[in-house]
């Protein structure tokens, strides 16, 4: 299982890289998980998450020139690999089956018993 | 924002620099300050700030920061290191002077750590062999007298040892002592005199001593038994297996032995030659033994049971004293614990089982070796600040070559323990020269200290080396570090800053504050020891030996003596007045109301004459009509308002519950030491036994006539040592506790003028050597050589003003409070004596800066000025 699984964090990266295509760097990829998911992440804890990802193979990086509002620092782009696409694929087939075995009943009265 | 550039908080940039990996610093670095841009923007630079400076904490997590080991370079430590001990070397031996300054300084000043440290730790393994030492609590009493102040005592009652036995539960062992097992044991033809105790059982169950032979469960039970150490047995038996076998004690008891115990540890501070039971002492006597006021000579030491409190049985202590309290009605009592462990290095109490070493003595001497090692410290900081300037391009070199900060800092540190363990070699050596003068320095030391070298003392050596050189070299290193490779290279001069001389000024000046603060006390102390030696007390203490009768029969004893032809006169006493011990009775007159403290002595008729007493009016005690005589001094008169010496003849006296006439009145002398005031005193004849026997000698071979007394006094006692010391001896060893503060603080004074001595030597070559050029230009010129020598003192006088500015007051306060605190005649303290140990420093100081001064001026210019 480990090197395979995909945790939840690292999930919502892995569609966020993808939704924002070929602008996905540090500080796009914050703002952007900042803005939809409405969750508060650090920079470092993005960091982490990315190392993950990539020492798992489900992205990977290139490192660009930096841009004058950073100083000229470099910047490193993301993009999601073929296994990275893979992962939330099959992640999504596993809650869609999950979900389809729900029973019709539960699901339009959450709170009945 | 607009034209004010908005940065993001320097520290947290620096901070993170600091802890991020490299290869990933700048593309994070780069998000920030995108991030920091955009927040300002929208939600400005405040907010901005703070959520930047959150941001940094938060990346402190392993996947960002550096780790440990990536700072160093992986392959040449070892290299490396040898390397660095090689140009410790190199340095060591080119710079041989500042190289042997630094060895001997450190040296002497290690001398006196190890010898705090070896002292330290033999006073806290006292008591640490026993088995069960962490359950062992010693019961201490409160004593407080009615309408007096309370006195802390280590004794207790024996009735509180038998009352927690009996009536309170909760201890596995309870082990009352009374000392007083002392006397003279007989076997056969054998007689030794010993020091033991009594016991019971139990003391073998709290302590660990252990018994070669017999059983320790029932040797104590039966009284009249005895148990004796392997050394008391061998002397009296010349064997250890002498269970069964019968003693004679001193009083009559037969005593018969039970058991024989090992000899007790030196480091321990219960201390026997016999162990008596204590059944003895109470089927004999049993209401004084036990009662609650004998409270001065017995000890109660519990066991507790694993894991147990003393606070939890403090309860029974308190409701025994209670109880107990309640019975009496001019004292009261409170009791405590005292852990096994606390009881050496003592805390003052009264009455410890033996010489115990105070607390404070120990306290003083870890703070003093605490001083002179960080003055020796500085000195190594001083010199090697000093010749950073030298070291610099090294330096330079190390780091174009790729050294790192943290390298340059071990290399100086490698260095510098390096001369720390050379010291600490020499350092060892002194310690054995030093040690026999340490443990005579006061009573206490030979008792309870040896200082022996022990293999963990070694390695405590060898640590407080290392910790020595970490320190003295810490601040050396840590300046030549930071040198920046592009300013040494370009010019040592540029270098040179004005904040690290201000600093090495310092560090002179404290290190010349301690020297003559030590110099300035142990003058004063000197002069006040003399002084109390040869303070005129009265009477003539010159070539009196002063013998102890030991028992015997005085006027045997005097007959044997007189007939030596060295001795000039004879007589007794009932102890030997200034020597520290006094005897005191009130006495009144007329007036049942008046009254006043005299102190007294009992003598025999030819005391007076003999010691050199002046009587100025009525006559001596005639032998046989000495009852309801009495002998006083004028201010015995005076103070009573009898009247004049001539007055007071004849008149009545009442001292001593009973009544005595005035036979004679004696000029005032002093009966005690510098400590106490004259008193009134008065002589009395044949009141008591005498104890101590004046031989006056004619002055000539003391060692002959030693041999004839003694010869005289194994006529009359075969069985014990002729005991005699010379009365000014005696006087001598009253002041031990002076002598001994004049011994450490000269001791001290020595080390700490030789180590600042040492190290001014380093500066004033260091100053020379960098302006040599200078003062050869001067010379050349027409200065002459005292023009440059002064040249080169003058910046130094300022610096020994505010230190001896300093050190005088400090020093003549220490004086008042320490050494003469409690003395009532002390020496008139001049001018003099306060500046003359100063000004002996400055003397030496100058002479050591003028003599390099001097040298550097007398070279020939033309030698200096050459190769430039």
């Amino acid at each position: 299982m480990k090197g395979t699984h995909l945790g939840e964090f690292q999930e919502i990266i892995l569609l966020t890289i993808l939704v924002l295509d070929d602008d996905a760097y540090g500080v796009t990829i914050k703002r952007e998980i900042n803005q939809r998911v409405k969750r508060s992440i650090s920079r470092g804890a993005l960091h982490t998450a990315l190392t993950r990802l990539e020492e798992k193979g489900f992205i990977t990086s290139e490192q660009a020139e930096g841009s004058p509002e950073r100083g000229g620092r470099p910047k490193r782009y993301y993009t999601v690999s073929n296994r990275g696409i893979e992962a939330i694929q099959e992640a999504k087939a596993l809650r869609d089956q999950l979900w389809s075995q729900i029973p019709k009943l539960r699901l339009q009265h959450p709170y009945a018993g | 924002m607009k034209d004010k550039i908005q940065t993001p908080p320097t520290f947290y940039t620096r901070l993170f620099r600091w802890f991020c990996k490299e290869d990933i610093y700048d593309e994070l670095q780069g998000d920030l300050d995108e991030e920091f841009l955009f927040n300002t923007q929208k939600l400005g630079h405040k907010k901005a700030r703070r959520l930047y400076q959150r941001e940094v904490i938060k990346m402190v997590r392993p996947s960002i920061i550096k780790s440990l080991n990536t700072q160093q370079l992986p392959n040449n430590h070892t290299a490396m290191f040898k390397n660095y001990t090689l140009v410790a070397l190199r340095n060591l031996g080119r710079n041989k002077l500042f190289s042997s300054i630094n060895i001997i300084g450190l040296a002497i000043s290690m001398v006196v750590g190890l010898i705090a440290i070896a002292f330290i730790t033999e006073m806290n393994s006292y008591d640490d062999f026993h088995e069960h030492g962490s359950r062992i609590y010693r019961v201490v009493n409160t004593r407080t007298p009615l309408n007096e102040t309370s006195d802390e005592y280590a004794t207790t009652s024996v009735l509180t040892g038998r009352r927690l036995v009996n009536d309170f539960a909760g201890f596995e062992a309870v082990a009352p002592i009374y000392r007083g097992l002392s006397g003279d044991m007989t076997q056969g033809e054998v007689t030794i005199t010993q020091r033991g105790i009594y016991t019971s059982n139990d003391f073998f169950k709290v302590f660990s001593f252990p018994l070669i032979s017999g059983n320790p469960a029932t040797a104590l039970s039966d009284p009249y038994s005895v148990v004796l150490t392997e050394e008391t047995a061998m002397k009296l038996y010349g064997k250890t297996d002498v269970v069964g076998e019968v003693i004679e004690y001193s009083n009559g008891d037969q005593l018969k032995v039970t058991g024989v115990a090992k000899n007790p540890p030196f480091h321990s501070h219960i201390q026997f030659d016999a162990i008596g039971s204590l059944e003895t002492l109470i089927t004999k006597n049993s209401t004084t033994v036990t009662s609650w006021g004998n409270m001065w000579s017995s000890y109660v030491y519990v066991l507790l049971p694993e894991g147990a409190k003393p606070e939890n049985y403090q309860a029974s202590l308190d409701q025994l004293a209670a109880e107990e309290n309640a019975k009496v009605n001019h004292f009261q009592v409170a009791m405590g614990f005292e852990y096994l462990s606390d009881i050496v290095p003592g805390n003052g109490k009264y009455n410890q089982m033996y010489t115990i070493m105070p607390r404070k003595n120990v306290e003083s001497i870890a703070i003093l070796a605490l001083i002179v090692v960080l003055s020796a410290c500085f000195n190594y900081t001083n010199l090697s600040i000093a010749r950073s300037v030298k070291r610099g391009k090294e330096v330079g070199v190390r780091k174009v070559v790729g050294a790192r900060k943290t390298h340059l800092f071990s290399q100086f540190i490698v260095e510098a323990i390096f001369v720390a363990i050379l010291a600490l070699v020499i350092a060892i050596l002194l310690f054995q020269v030093v040690r026999p003068g340490f443990l005579t320095l006061n009573p206490y030391m030979d008792r309870t200290t040896r200082l022996e070298l022990t293999p963990v003392m070694y390695l405590y050596f060898f640590g407080f080396s290392l910790t020595i050189g970490f320190l003295a070299g810490c601040v050396p290193a840590m300046l030549m570090s930071k040198l920046k490779p592009v300013s040494i290279l370009k010019g040592i001069s540029t270098i040179k800053s004005s904040r690290r001389l201000d600093m090495r000024k310092v560090l002179i000046g404290l290190q010349f504050t301690l020297s003559m603060g030590f110099a300035v006390l142990v003058t004063l102390a000197s002069k006040q020891y003399k002084f109390a030696l040869s303070y005129d007390l009265g009477f003539d203490t010159e070539n009196v030996l002063n013998v102890n009768v030991q028992g015997n029969d005085t006027e045997l004893l005097k007959a044997a003596f007189l007939k030596v032809p060295e001795i000039k006169g004879v007589s007794t006493a009932s102890m030997v007045p200034s020597t520290g011990s006094t005897n005191s009775d009130y006495a009144r007159y007329k007036d049942p109301m008046d009254s006043t403290t005299a102190y007294t002595i009992d003598i025999d008729t030819e005391y007076l004459s003999n010691m050199g007493h002046e009587l100025l009016v009525g006559e001596n005690f005639r032998k046989g009509e000495t009852k309801d005589k009495i002998i006083i001094n004028e201010l015995m008169a005076e103070r009573l308002k009898i009247g004049s010496p001539a007055e007071a003849l004849g008149q009545p006296l009442y001292y001593y519950d009973q009544s005595w006439t005035i036979i004679g009145v004696v000029r005032n002398f002093h009966h005690g030491t510098v400590n106490n005031k004259v008193e009134p005193f008065a002589f009395t004849s044949g009141r008591q036994n005498h104890s101590n026997l004046n031989l006056k000698l004619v002055s000539g071979d003391i060692t002959s006539t030693m041999s004839k007394l003694e010869a005289a006094w194994k006529e009359v006692d075969p069985l014990h040592d002729f005991s005699a010391t010379f009365y000014d001896d005696q006087i001598e060893r009253t002041y031990s506790d002076i002598s001994a503060s004049v011994k450490t603080f000269g001791m001290l004074a020595g080390i700490a003028i030789c180590i600042s001595i040492l190290g001014l030597l380093g500066m004033a070559v260091y100053t020379t050597e960098s302006r040599l050029k200078e003062l050869t230009i001067r010379k050349v010129l027409g200065a002459t050589v005292s023009n440059l020598v002064l040249l080169l003192s003058k910046g130094f006088m300022p610096l020994f003003i505010i230190s001896a500015a300093i050190a005088i007051p400090a020093a003549y306060l220490m004086f008042q409070r320490t050494i003469v605190k409690y003395a009532v005649y002390k020496i008139n303290v001049g001018i003099w004596e306060l500046s003359g140990g100063a000004l002996l420093v400055i003397g030496i100081a100058f002479l050591t800066i003028g003599s390099q001064a001097a040298k550097a001026a007398k070279m020939n210019p033309a030698k200096n000025l050459r190769d430039q």
